[in-house]
Order: C-alpha cells, then structure tokens, then sequence
C-alpha cells in the first residue's frame, strides 16, 4: 500500500463526506420549518431529543457511509498499482470539507476550553456552600453580577453569583437549582458541545441557526419542566426567581459551554407565561422517543447489510471513480 | 425620551410595517406567542410615552406610530448625544459602558406585567388551597 494510494482514499473520503453531508445537510434545511411545528406539538424533553437527532443526522450519517461503503470499497477494489490522478472538482470538495470540519472541531475545542477556564477560575474565586434545595455543594461567587449557570461539559458544577443567592427567598432559589439540576441531568452541556461539533454545510456557514436556536429554547422548557414537576407552588417559585433575577440586570456573558438561569432574555415572557399557564408534568411522565431509536437501529441495520453485498461495493466503487475524475 | 425594551421595540416595527393596528392584530403578528395583555399593556405603555396615537372604533383602540422610523431614531439619537455630551464624565468608557449596559437590560415593563401575573397567580391559587 503505497503514500499516493492512501492519500487517494483519504481524498476520497473527505470528498464524499463534504458531498453527502451537503446534500443531506440541505435536503434537512428544506424540512426545518416542519420540524419545528412538529416539535412545537411535542412536551418540549421529547422536542430536545428530536431536534438534536435531525441536527447530528446529516454529519453521523454521512460519516457512517463514509467508513461503512466509500472506504471498504476503495481498499477492496481499488488496484493499489493504479497510477490514477485525483480531479479538481475532488480536490475541491475534500478541502471544503477540511475546513468545515476542522473550523467545527476549532469552535468545540475552543468553548470546551473556555469552559474549562471559567471553571476553573469560579473554583479559585469562589467557594462551596450548601444550598437549600440542592444535595451536592454550590460554588457561590462574591460580586455584583447576578448569575446562576451550570458550567462544565463532563462533570457540570452549579455556579452562583452572591446577589442571586442574597435576593432569592430559599423557595425560589430552591426552584431555580433544580432548573439547573435538570440541565445537568440531561447533559445539556454536552449537548451544546456535539452542536458545535457538528460541521456547517460550508465552511464558516451556521446552516442550522434557526434549530439550533429552538433547541435551545426548548431545553430551557424542559429543564422548567423538570425543576417544576407539576408542582404549581415550585411553578410559580421558578417564574418568580426567573422575574427576579432578570430584574437584577443582565447575566453577563459567561462562556459558549455555560447554560444560565436566564439563557435567552428574548424568551423570559414566554417562559414565565408557560409556567402560570400549564403546570407541566414531572419527567417520570415522559415517554421515550422509541420510534426515533427503532428508526435509528433500523438504518445501521440496513448500512451494515448493504455493506456485506458485493454489488454495492462495486457499485459505491464505480460512483468513486465518477468522483475521482 | 424613554429607552424601549425588547417587546416595545417589537411592537414598534409591526406597527411601523403594517401601521393601524389594534390589539389583537400586533399580537397575531409577534414573533412569539403572549399573551393579550402583555401587548395590550405594552401598547398602553407605548401611548403613555407617547410614540403612539390610538383612534377608538368598534368598541377598540387602533393604535398608529406617532412618528414614522427615521423620524424617532433622528430624535433619539439626538436626544442621546446631547444628552451625553452635556454630562460632566464624558468618557469613551462611560459611553461603551451605557450601551453594553443598555443592550442587556430587561424590558421593565414586561417585568412589571409578569409580576403582576404571578402575584394573580399565586391568589388565585391560595383561594384553591
């Protein structure tokens, strides 16, 4: 196996992922805005799970036929003598996708970073309190700002600004922790971090603002959800610390990586409304999204089985050779 | 002249865009779903300070700007540098300070509004209790 030959199928792969993707990528885009009117018909946990599955499909899916169909093919049938030239329009595509996914890693390495930082530094200028409402210890910030976030990807700690802590009456400030509790439970943190590692369709282009932005409005709407758990009482605390807080000022800008009390100040009214409106339910009522696991494993399924046929090979090597042209 | 908030400065550009408008068509055409008295109040908000002229017909108030687009960003700008130039501390800081500051801020109004809801709310379920 010679340098040129690997170079090749490298070449390959990255052009073939930077295609497929786009072409799911944007065939996605299309169905965006009926998504969303789906999602908004769903409890807003199952909303989080289905708009994060349509985000991540374009990138795992086309990385799954990449490594299941282009790269077997190419190894298997693919001459290592051949003296083949790699095209223009290949080469192209290949970079493309270089960039894409090496300004996407850039973005998630950076935001993991500063959020580590700011983890760091809340841990050397705070220090650990118990708070009413919380089991494990919060790290409580003296100074001005009124914050209350959950920072950290892999193991997410409750920060808390002093005034915060100050302002709220212990129900409240009970009601707010659990918001963020809930945040932490359901790794939204982490969550946040595959988002941003998921490629755009072209370098440096947000393809996906606007389900991104949703899934982050309806995060927030579960995490009420959750904090709350049909409990009108704990509603109505969450609705006042939300008022409350937002009253202080504004959260100063923390890090990409850091979920807030008062994430977007653009939702608060809706938030507060919904809390009054509706109690919403405890998580235990929530159903899983079975059909979207059973379609997943269905999917694998059928790569895994298109990729012991010859037939295909051959037919995802002719379609290479189209490609390498 | 008053700073708007968020939700007032949304109200303003339906308004501007589709003129004469009453309660329910601004909250019909929002971005995001509130409810009718938050907008009513916002409106009301709106006239008091006086950006806004309302005419009563089938038993509503229709609401129109006062002054069209250019008009109020001319004034408020105006009344905004002179304002700053006229005070004792005029520091490039103080000025990039008051914006950041201003960018951030909550819309005390709807704040006021949403207090008032939950206040209603928490009565309402006492008298349950």
């Amino acid at each position: 196996m010679t340098l040129p030959y690997l170079l090749r199928l490298v070449c390959l792969c990255f052009a073939c992922f930077f295609l497929l993707h786009l072409a799911i990528g944007a065939a996605v885009s299309l169905l965006v805005p009926a998504v969303l009117r789906r999602a908004g018909r769903m409890r807003p946990r199952q909303a989080t799970h289905v708009l994060l599955a349509v985000r991540l499909f374009p990138p795992v899916f086309s990385g799954l036929v990449v490594l299941a169909l282009c790269a077997p093919s190419y190894l298997l049938l693919e001459p290592a003598a051949t003296n083949e030239e790699v095209g223009w329009a290949c080469l192209a595509a290949a970079l493309l996708c270089v960039a894409s996914v090496g300004l996407s890693a850039y973005r998630g390495w950076n935001a993991a970073r500063r959020s580590a930082g700011y983890v760091r530094y809340c841990q050397m200028v705070g220090r650990q309190e118990r708070l009413p409402g919380e089991n494990a210890p919060v790290w409580v910030i003296e100074g001005s700002a009124p914050f209350l976030v959950l920072a950290g990807i892999l193991r997410p700690r409750l920060i808390i600004s002093r005034p915060v802590v100050n302002a709220l009456p212990s129900g409240q400030l009970a009601a707010a922790l659990l918001h963020e509790q809930a945040h932490r439970l359901s790794r939204d943190n982490f969550k946040r971090l595959l988002l941003l590692l998921a490629p755009d369709l072209f370098p440096a282009w947000r393809g996906f603002v606007r389900l991104e932005k949703a899934w982050n409005r309806f995060t927030e709407w579960a995490a009420d959800d959750d904090a709350v758990a049909g409990d009108s009482q704990r509603s109505i605390s969450l609705a006042s610390a939300l008022v409350r807080v937002a009253r202080m000022g504004a959260c100063p800008q923390t890090a990409p990586l850091v979920t807030s009390l008062l994430a977007d100040n653009q939702d608060l009214a809706e938030r507060v409304e919904r809390l009054l409106r509706e109690t919403p339910e405890a998580k235990a009522a929530e159903r899983r999204p079975l059909a979207g696991l059973i379609g997943g494993l269905a999917s694998l399924a059928a790569l895994a089985l298109l990729t012991t046929q010859p037939e295909t090979l051959s037919a995802v090597h002719r379609l290479l050779e189209q490609l390498t042209r | 002249m008053e700073a708007l908030g968020p939700l007032e400065v949304s109200v303003m550009e339906i308004l501007w865009s589709h003129g004469d408008s009453n309660v329910h068509d601004v909250t019909q055409k929002l971005d995001r779903p509130l409810a009718y008295t938050t907008v009513m109040t916002t409106l009301d908000r709106l006239y008091k300070k006086g950006l806004l002229q309302r005419r009563k017909a089938e038993r509503a108030f229709f609401y129109s700007p006062r002054w069209s687009r250019a008009e109020w960003e001319q004034k408020r700008a105006g009344e905004f540098v002179k304002g700053f130039l006229e005070a004792p501390e005029t520091s490039s800081e103080l000025l990039v300070s008051y914006l950041v500051d201003a960018v951030g801020r909550y819309d005390e109004a709807l704040l006021d509004e949403l207090e008032r809801k939950i206040r209603l709310k928490r009565r309402e379920l006492r008298r349950k209790a």
